[in-house]
């Protein structure tokens, strides 16, 4: 088993290379599944990831272990960077509506397996923020459901309720894959 | 249907939200959803490959890989080793603070008080050191 969270960022805050690197490959694929799936974008997800660890690094020498996990406050950081993202996007979407996209694959040729990805990330695209984040933090980074809700700031019964709708949402926009 | 009080009303919302694998669940409902199981295992069975094929859908969208040598970057940016030197002149934070103040200190009480061993009050009240190495020290305090 190996170092706590808290003992990584202890030996980052005392400017252990080793330390960094560590935390760093520790995180950072878990921050690319979360930013990749909020923003279904891999340059933006990538500025998210490295911004989110500068906020890390500066947070180190002042980080009390046990009073919170240190997971949780980085999920909380980069969903709050995704949000800004996202906000930006909306501002630039209504001053210039984006041209028509393809929405479906080809009629003449079978859903492989790039396909179902793509149609599974509009489809995520398409969900309110908060219902696709609830599906980001408890399908794909596999919090439970108390650390979710608390990720999130709101209760779990609330954070069902988004679950429930999103994943009926998304059941519906993929109703074909299940016919292919 | 009821099995340690969980309905399948219940049941269903669980697997609506969380999904086809019980292990996902919230951890106090599990074992009321295992009951539920035995009990009902055709129609459990049901509810749960329902919320599986949403899951095996979901996991389809792979998520993006980081650029080979982002780690390395971001690694850079993490704090530096404090120098040997800084550590040893304020092991609580203080050192460098206690060192100017005794420094000004010592000016204050050349420039105010009667004259000592070592310093000679001229008759126009320039106070000047008696010797080079004591001159040396008040110029640097006072700069």
């Amino acid at each position: 088993m190996g170092d706590s969270d808290d003992e990584i960022l202890s030996r980052v805050a005392a400017g252990d290379p080793a330390a960094a690197r560590a935390l760093v490959a520790r995180k950072l694929p878990r921050l690319m599944s979360l930013a990749g799936r909020m923003l279904t974008d891999a340059s933006e997800a990538e500025d998210v990831a490295q911004e989110a660890f500068v906020r890390a690094w500066k947070q180190a020498p002042k980080w009390r272990p046990g009073e919170a996990r240190f997971d949780t406050w980085l999920h909380r950081v980069a969903l709050n960077l995704c949000y800004d993202r996202l906000r930006r996007r909306r501002e630039v979407a209504t001053a210039e509506p984006p041209e028509q996209v393809d929405e479906g694959p080809a009629p003449d040729r079978g859903l492989e397996a790039s396909d179902t990805s793509r149609r599974v990330q509009r489809a995520l695209e398409s969900l309110p923020d908060r219902q696709r984040e609830a599906i980001v933090l408890c399908h794909y980074q596999d919090l439970g459901n108390i650390e979710a809700a608390a990720v999130m700031g709101v209760t779990v019964e609330a954070l069902e309720g988004l679950l429930g709708r999103g994943r009926r949402a998304l059941r519906a926009a993929l109703i074909d894959l299940k016919e292919a | 249907m009821t099995r340690d009080g969980m309905t399948p009303e219940r049941f269903a919302t669980l697997a609506e939200a969380y999904g086809g694998d019980v292990a996902r669940w919230p951890q106090g409902e599990r074992e009321a959803a295992a009951a539920l199981m035995s009990a009902e295992p055709a129609w459990a069975q049901s509810v749960l490959s329902a919320a599986a094929e949403l899951d095996l859908a979901l996991d389809a969208f792979a998520a993006p890989r980081a650029a080979g040598d982002l780690a390395q970057r971001i690694a850079a940016g993490a704090p530096k080793p404090r120098a040997r030197w800084r550590l040893w002149l304020a092991p609580a934070g203080m050192g460098a603070g206690l060192a100017a103040a005794c420094a000004a200190g010592l000016v204050l009480g050349v420039q105010l008080g009667a004259p000592q061993a070592g310093v000679i009050q001229t008759g126009d009240g320039v106070v000047t050191a008696a010797d080079d190495e004591f001159s040396l020290y008040v110029d640097e305090a006072a700069g």
